[in-house]
């Protein structure tokens, strides 16, 4: 199946999602997207991502904490799981792994 | 504080209704909070079209609610699919006969469709078809009282609309050449009847494509000529054609000014060659044809545009005004009017002389329409019944399924499945015959129809209309009778009706009355064209053919006359002005003792004339070889002594103009025919003596060796010709060619009736088998009771009778009122008698009672036993 692996956007999200902890819903991950990375994303596409770590088993979801500004609303947040953690550890390993075989270049 | 401030609800509730359950929470939660924030940085109508712009994010599959319906649903419709495929297993006689059925209604509603939307398509490729318009004349004859339309006009008409009437913009004229013209190059030399003089604005009036030349000046100069692209490409080959000098009309010179893409067959105006009409001028043009450039000779055809906005009927108000001041003479003959250039195809149906064009026909197409709904009407009632009589069949099933909680309407469904499916099959295989065979499609229908005509948009739609309308309007009727059994009574193994026998017997009575009204038109219309065909012409039409000696030939027919009847089967020739079937010509002339002009035909014939047709006299004498004097005697015809009351002819004296000299009629001959039977009646003719005028040559072959006397013909010919092929015809074979319109309305009528009795034929197959089972237990009792084959048969067939008695009663009076107006359109018509009614009521009684005896003898001799021990 074609959905175990990482997608530049779902790393990135899953990273945020990792990071943010015990508040990773929609709006603070896009939030903070928009401010580590400078990259806007719309809310719809956040949640479209979070589903599909979801149903890859990366993250699992919970709702919790209604507050008044979401209309009585809770949120839906999202906390990553073990496979989760180990997809992103298997990215970063791979990426280093490929660093350490670019030799030195130099572009001038 | 800022609850006042809400983003827009319907928003959200659209949000809702197709978001999943336990997303939606957090979704409306992040885009309230996001657009609370959005309020106090940008404002609440920014905010406002943010929210929706990101709500709008959210309308993706991804989101969707998942329907918990959807899996067992398909499972469903998988099943029907696989109920439905069963049933055609078993039931394949059924499925053959609903398939038939379909089959042919689309593939003739298809055809019909296709068909009629070429005909509309005729001349519209013209960017200001909408204000132009071509010029025709009511010509009113007063003496007789009768009138006609024609296209002709005569060459002054148009340009002097355009000088006394400001709405008119512009005119064209051009003028079809009569007969075959050659274009000569070198040594090829190519004959063509598609030959025009035209206006020098011609190719600017109308929007046909130039390919080399330019079309705003090309026909001005005198001998210019403009080709197709064929025609350049036939005479020239590879070499550049323009500027190059053909041999043309009259010998003389033509120089190619230009050439022009192939006329689409989707025009009215067929050409592919076209002179400068300043090549007939007079004092300018060679040719010099005053009758092109004056107001009384008629045979030019003119087309006018005018302003944008002006009114035709307007204008058509001011033209007899025109006509009085121009000539007076024959201002109360001719009414001259507008047909819009883009109906004008279609509404030449009345229009009895033109030249050169393609004419469409409105009552052909009526006639194509109207049968196909006929036939879908046909098809589509057939299909009813026959799903109906399968009640008895589909009971079971339908318990089981109600058993099992079915709601009703799911059992349309699965009924309705059943229509979509036939009928996409049936649409399927129609497209296959259609593609297969459509160069015997256009044969018959004697059009050339491209296949990609078939696949426009609007007949793919047509197809799939259909499909819908028949699983809709008669794939319901039955689902709703069939799913209606009780489960309760299907329990008590009582029969289903399968809706009310009346009902079903009307159905097939009116497909009844749809085919007997068509196999009456088909019989009336076969003994229609077969007596245009056979009906005695008043001459020996057999083995008469003509030849064109209009040419270089005409100064040696006398070589051609004494070579030609050295051949045994060549039994005489004569060589005259006119000809049987070569065209005619009318005048008018004063008759002793009348000063009203009668309108007469007027043939130019040599003392051989009378002989070689067969043509016998009624009084009087014929024209004797060699005499003088005979020059200025006339012989009349029967008519003409008819039409003048006459007794005794001989002796009688006429005029051609109201002080000219008179001439004496010297005999009357029988009338023979010259023209079309469908079109005109025999007119009062006048034949005189003209054997300087030499242009047809009518030869009498006898029985034997027709290939030998032809060669014979063609060989004399090629001694004598150099540059003009021959060209001759059967004038029996004229005479045929003349009901090109009937036989191919009398082909379409028969294919229709052969189709729709053939349904007819499906519809009562099927409900046949129904009665037959439905009463299978009685016949059996019957029989063990003694009944004898033929009294069960009759049991059967005798409701079945009823019905085709009825249709027929109904159908006598109006396909006796439909086929008496059509058969009054003709000038010459057979009456009406009794035997096509009768013959159409004996073939469908026999064809029904065939299909009947046929199914009863398989249940009637069935061993009784067999049905009854399972009671």
């Amino acid at each position: 199946m074609k959905g175990t692996n990482l997608g530049e956007l779902e790393e990135l999200i899953l990273l945020t999602v990792t990071m943010l902890y015990d508040n990773a819903y929609a709006i603070a991950i896009r939030d903070e997207v928009k401010e580590k990375c400078n990259r806007s994303i719309t809310i719809s596409t956040v949640h479209a991502a979070l589903i599909r770590l979801e149903k890859k088993g990366y993250v699992d979801s919970r709702y919790d904490g209604s507050t008044p500004e979401r209309g009585g609303r809770r949120k839906h947040l999202f906390s990553i799981t073990k496979s989760g953690y180990n997809a992103l550890v298997q990215a970063k390993e791979q990426r280093e792994f490929l660093w350490q075989h670019i030799p030195a270049i130099s572009f001038d | 504080m800022k609850q006042q401030k809400s983003p827009p609800q319907w928003m959200n509730s659209l949000l809702e209704k197709f978001c999943d359950d336990r997303l939606f929470e957090g979704i409306a939660g992040d885009l309230l909070e996001d657009f609370l924030v959005d309020v106090e940085v940008n404002g609440y109508r920014r905010a406002k079209w943010n929210y929706i712009f990101q709500s709008i994010g959210f309308l993706r599959l991804i989101f969707k609610k998942k329907t918990k319906l959807m899996t067992p649903m398909r499972s469903i419709w998988l099943n029907y699919l696989s109920t439905t495929l069963r049933s055609v297993k078993k039931n394949k006689a059924y499925f053959a006969i609903n398939l038939l059925g379909l089959i042919l209604a689309i593939t003739c509603g298809w055809f019909a469709l296709v068909y009629i939307q070429d005909e509309f398509n005729f001349d519209q490729i013209h960017s200001d078809k909408d204000r132009t318009y071509r010029l025709y004349k009511r010509n009113y004859n007063p003496n007789e009282n009768k009138d006609h339309l024609t296209y002709e006009t005569s060459g002054m008409m148009a340009p002097t609309m355009l000088e006394e009437f400001p709405e008119v913009e512009s005119f064209t004229r051009f003028c079809p050449w009569f007969e075959d013209a050659i274009l000569s190059f070198e040594e090829t030399n190519i004959q063509t009847e598609h030959f025009y003089f035209a206006d020098s604005n011609f190719f600017e009036f109308f929007d046909y494509e130039i390919l080399a030349g330019n079309p705003r000046s090309f026909l001005t100069a005198p001998s210019s000529i403009v080709l197709s692209e064929s025609m350049a490409k036939s005479l020239f080959g590879a070499e550049d054609p323009m500027g190059k000098v053909v041999i043309g009309l009259h010998d003389l010179n033509y120089t190619v000014t230009g050439i022009f893409k192939d006329v689409n067959r989707l025009s009215s105006m067929e050409f592919d060659a076209v002179v400068s009409w300043s090549t007939t001028v007079p004092n300018t043009g060679p040719l010099g044809y005053t009758w092109m450039n004056n107001w009384l000779a008629q045979g030019i055809f003119s087309y006018v545009k005018l302003n944008a906005g002006s009114d035709p009927n307007a204008l058509v108000e001011k033209l007899p005004a025109m006509m009085e001041r121009h000539l007076p003479e024959r201002a109360d003959q001719y009414f001259l009017r507008l047909v819009a250039l883009d109906d004008m195809y279609l509404s030449s149906d009345e229009i009895k002389y033109s030249r050169g064009t393609r004419n469409g026909s409105k009552t052909f197409i009526a006639v194509l329409g109207f049968s196909a709904l006929l036939i879908l009407i046909i098809a589509g009632l057939n299909y009813i019944n026959i799903t109906l009589s399968k009640a008895t069949q589909t009971m079971k099933e339908v318990g089981v399924r109600k058993v099992l909680g079915s709601t009703r309407k799911q059992l349309m469904n699965r009924f309705i499945l059943e229509t979509v499916l036939s009928s996409s099959i049936a649409a399927v295989i129609s497209v296959a015959i259609i593609t297969s065979f459509l160069p015997t499609i256009n044969l018959l229908s004697g059009k050339e129809l491209p296949l990609t005509a078939f696949l426009q948009p609007s007949s793919i739609a047509f197809i799939l209309g259909f499909i819908l309308l028949i699983s809709l309007i008669v794939g319901i009727y039955p689902a709703w009778i069939l799913s209606a059994p009780q489960v309760s009574t299907i329990i008590k193994g009582s029969l289903p009706k399968g809706g009310s026998n009346k009902l079903k017997k009307s159905l097939l009575g009116i497909q009844y009355a749809i085919s007997i009204l068509l196999i009456i038109c088909t019989l009336f219309i076969t003994r229609q064209v077969r007596y245009l065909e056979n009906k005695p012409l008043g001459f020996d039409r057999e083995q008469v053919l003509v030849i064109d000696v209009n040419n270089e030939v005409g100064d040696d027919t006398d070589v051609l006359e004494a070579e030609l009847l050295k051949h045994p089967n060549i039994l005489d020739v004569t060589t005259s002005r006119s000809a049987i079937g070569a065209g005619s010509y009318s005048t008018t002339i004063y008759p002793q003792g009348s000063s009203d002009e009668m309108t007469v035909r007027i043939f130019g014939v040599d003392p051989g004339f009378f002989d070689v047709y067969g043509i016998s006299t009624n009084q009087g004498r014929t024209f004797l070889r060699g005499s003088i004097a005979d020059s200025a005697n006339m012989i009349v015809n029967k008519a003409f002594i008819d039409h003048l009351g006459w007794e005794d002819a001989i002796g009688n004296k006429m005029r051609f103009s109201a002080d000219g000299d008179q001439f004496g009629i010297i005999g009357v001959v029988d009338d023979f025919h010259y023209s079309s039977l469908s079109e005109n009646q025999i007119e009062p003719m006048v034949l005189y003596l003209n054997p300087t005028v030499k242009w047809n040559t009518s030869v009498k072959i006898g029985a034997q060796d027709l290939k030998g006397t032809i060669e014979h013909i063609e060989d004399t010919w090629n001694q004598l010709a150099t540059r003009t092929p021959l060209n001759f015809f059967f004038v029996d074979t004229w005479f045929n060619e003349l009901y090109k319109k009937e036989r191919q309305l009398f082909k379409i009528a028969t294919l229709y009736a052969v189709i729709s009795i053939l349904l007819c034929a499906l519809g009562l197959y099927g409900l046949t088998r129904l009665q037959l089972q439905q009463r299978m237990k009685e016949i059996s009792i019957r029989k063990v009771l003694g009944a004898s084959l033929y009294s069960i048969i009759s049991m059967i067939s005798k409701q079945f009778v009823l019905i085709i008695v009825l249709s027929l009663g109904v159908m006598i009076p109006v396909s006796y009122y439909l086929m008496d107006s059509w058969l009054d359109s003709f000038a010459y018509r057979i009456s009406i008698d009794f035997l096509p009614f009768i013959m159409a009521g004996v073939i469908s009684l026999i064809a029904s009672l065939t299909i009947i005896v046929v199914l009863s003898m398989k249940t009637v001799n069935t061993n009784p036993a067999n049905i009854l021990r399972t009671e």
